[in-house]
């Protein structure tokens, strides 16, 4: 690494930033003294901010009309994922033209950093970030999530369906 | 001798050679799916299409013979669309499966498409569907929709093998490829023909669905399956090996492998190893480091020197380690009695013609080389009056590496164990070895990939192996276990020793597209 030494004059140009920073601070400082009503801290965890739905929180596996899985074990999201976090034992489905499905899918929530790579790469919606964040646990395994807990825990009702559909998508010749 | 100029370059290429040899020989790129060096021209896929100067159409590289003073050029715009559009074809019917399949990674298919193709479909037609997971053989599976019709693999069964199994039906855009009514692809190279398929129409049942091949890394290694020792890649990472693949070789195998010699992982990864030594001692097994184990037997060892002490050899260990093994018996522990242990006496010459031998060891010859060096003749029928007589009290026995081409091991342990003290040394586990009682100690080896070393094949040809990954960190080669069972330290490797030369290959990520996303397929590595 290399360390830029400011010589001379330029020595003090952090003074101005240093000031407005503090300006601003104090601005909040007097404003929330004077509207206490109108300040904005949550008095968590009896009261709880709304995310957008499109925030990036616990991972969902979509499934299919049967209740079946979507994903097709294809590992690209674990080959995208820059944690390393997605392990995926890959098998034979009896079904041919399902081909091959994961018999085991694991994520290690601790590791992952939520930047929804996985998400993007995936060729067949296949995986999702839900909404969710609170999701405290006893012990570390409790945050290696299963196929059970990623597509099937109670907060998903059944599971949520996926917009690819394999039967479409042969039907139309694709 | 005729000259001609490929892409500016001169190049001077033997009577009768086509365009294709001569982009091969200057190690140019050029698009191709059915040309295949091992096999004839077939001149169907028609997208090695090159420009020659004085021609106005493209030609196709295979199939066209190089004349005095031809001036050959693939780079121009003109080929590459070309090129662009006949990919366009082979991709009309391509039911684009890659996420389910196990050839992408290394899949002409995408390899060109990236390279030429990057164009936006232009078909509105319904794709034809045809069969898919079809079930050609024992070790190879089918998927017709995905399958280009290159006849790479029905030239194989037809050239090669001899066997004809694979066969072309129908016509125009219901081609597929199938095996003819009543047979099957066994024969015991069928798995060559999952190689040359240039897409993933032929997969490996072995090693379907178990990695994404950008998960694995290569390295350059010898197949100790048979004494012909085929020249192997093998396909591995960190949790194992998980394919063996062949490496062309014009002097031992050329471009094909058995499909027996693709097993030759199985005895090296985890599961089957042995992990920890072990000792019997009156009342039960206990477990110990490796080295610890063979330090212990070292006083044993010595003290029963003479006439009393025998070693058998088996012929799976490199060439070093018989160096090392073998004087130390004759020099220190002063026993002749040296046995070589033949596994299958009677298939031993056998040969099916192509590649695979009968004698199953890889390195018979250099076996017999040292024991003839050092004037050693003892038979084996020697080893057995000895043990049944009482006169050899002490064995020490270099087991197989690989236990499934020894098909007396049971009948060998129940005799070896007639001795008082056994020592064994072997890399796999064993039941009926873990079955023996009395004074019994094991100790682990490392395996063929796990060492360096020299093998010897049936025509005494030596080829050298480099070490490729370590699977038992703790196992001992028998050059190590005989320096410390000969009461010596383990020399610290010098520094020259430890940096040994990479076995990667220079041209691992071999097209150039790939060579920008190198960072993208080494990474992987769950
Ligand atoms: S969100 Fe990012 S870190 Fe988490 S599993 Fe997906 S790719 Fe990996
Ligand atoms: S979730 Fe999507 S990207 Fe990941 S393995 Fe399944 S299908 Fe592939
Ligand atoms: S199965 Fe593979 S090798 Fe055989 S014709 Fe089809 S693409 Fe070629
Ligand atoms: S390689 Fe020349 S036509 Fe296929």
């Amino acid at each position: 690494m290399s360390v830029v030494q400011n010589t001379g004059e330029k020595k003090n140009w952090y003074l101005p930033g240093i000031f407005t920073g503090l300006g601003i601070t104090m601005k909040h400082l007097f404003y929330n003294l004077l509207n206490r009503k109108k300040m904005i801290t949550l008095d968590y965890p009896e009261q709880k901010y709304e995310y957008s739905p499109r925030f990036k929180g616990n991972h969902i596996l979509t499934v299919k009309k049967d209740g079946s899985l979507r994903c097709t074990a294809c590992m690209l999201c674990a080959t995208n994922c820059p944690a390393e976090c997605i392990k995926i034992t890959a098998a034979e489905h009896e079904d041919p033209s399902v081909e091959k499905y994961p018999i085991s899918y694991e994520i290690d929530m601790l590791r992952c950093v939520f930047c929804g790579f996985c998400e993007e790469a995936c060729p067949v919606d296949a995986i999702r970030l839900g909404p969710e964040w609170q999701t405290p646990g006893l012990s570390g395994t409790n945050f290696i999530y299963d196929i059970q807990k990623l597509a099937y825990r109670p907060q998903l009702k059944g599971g949520i369906l996926t917009h690819v559909d394999d039967e479409e998508r042969h039907k139309a010749g694709i | 001798m005729p000259k001609c100029t490929i892409n500016g370059k001169e190049v001077e290429v033997k009577e009768g050679s086509t365009i294709m040899e001569a982009y091969y020989q200057t190690g140019e790129a050029i698009a191709h799916y059915c040309y295949h060096p091992g096999l004839s021209v077939a001149g169907v896929c028609r997208l090695c299409i090159c420009e020659i100067e004085g021609n106005p159409r493209p030609q196709i590289a295979c199939n066209t013979v190089v004349t005095e003073g031809m001036k050959i050029n693939n780079k121009s715009e003109k080929i590459k669309d070309g090129v662009k559009w006949v990919l366009d074809f082979h991709l009309i019917n391509h039911p684009l499966d890659c996420p389910i399949c196990d050839q992408a990674g290394e899949c002409g298919l995408q390899d060109q498409y990236m390279e030429f193709g990057k164009y936006n479909p232009e078909m509105s037609e319904r794709k034809v569907k045809k069969h898919k997971v079809v079930d050609l053989g024992p070790r190879v599976v089918l998927d017709s929709e995905r399958c280009i019709l290159c006849s790479r693999c029905t030239r194989f069964t037809e050239e090669v093998t001899k066997t004809n199994e694979l066969g072309l039906f129908n016509r125009g855009d219901r081609t597929e490829i199938g095996v003819v009514e009543g047979k099957q692809l066994d024969n015991n190279y069928s798995m060559n023909t999952v190689d040359i398929c240039p897409v993933g129409a032929l997969t490996s049942k072995d090693f379907r669905f178990r990695q994404r091949v950008w998960y694995l890394k290569d390295a350059d290694t010898i197949c100790t399956g048979c004494s012909t020792g085929c020249n192997t890649k093998v396909y591995f990472n960190k949790e194992g090996i998980f394919r063996i693949k062949p490496r062309y070789n014009p002097d031992v195998n050329g471009h094909w492998m058995t499909d027996t010699g693709r097993d030759a992982y199985k005895f090296v990864n985890r599961e089957a190893r042995l992990l920890r030594a072990q000792k019997h001692t009156g009342s039960g097994w206990t477990e110990l480091a490796p080295g610890q184990a063979a330090k212990d037997v070292s006083a044993d060892l010595k003290s029963a020197a003479g006439d009393s002490l025998a070693l058998v050899l088996t012929a799976q260990y490199t060439l070093e380690e018989y160096e090392a093994i073998i004087p130390a018996f004759i020099n220190e522990f002063k026993t002749k009695k040296i046995y070589f242990w033949i596994n299958n006496k009677e298939s031993f010459d056998d040969f099916d013609g192509l590649l695979a031998r009968g004698d199953k060891n890889p390195n018979t010859k250099g076996l017999l080389r040292v024991m003839e060096k050092h004037g050693l003749s003892g038979s084996w029928s020697d080893l057995e009056a000895g043990l049944n007589s009482g006169a050899i009290k002490t064995v020490v026995v270099a087991g197989p590496e690989n236990q499934f081409v020894f098909p007396d091991m049971n009948e060998k342990i129940k005799l070896l164990s007639k001795a008082k003290k056994l020592v064994w040394m072997q890399s796999g586990k064993n039941e009926a070895l873990n079955a023996l009682s009395g004074d019994v100690t094991l100790i682990p080896m490392k395996s063929y990939i796990e060492k360096e070393g020299t093998y010897v094949n049936f025509k005494g040809l030596e080829q050298k192996v480099k070490r490729v990954t370590t699977v038992v960190s703790e196992a001992l080669t028998l050059t190590e276990a005989t320096m410390l069972m000969a009461g010596r330290n383990l020399t610290i490797p010098t520094t020259k020793e430890l940096f040994v030369e990479s076995n990667r290959r220079e041209d691992e990520v071999m097209l150039e597209h790939r060579k920008k996303n190198e960072f993208v397929f080494r990474r992987g590595s769950l």
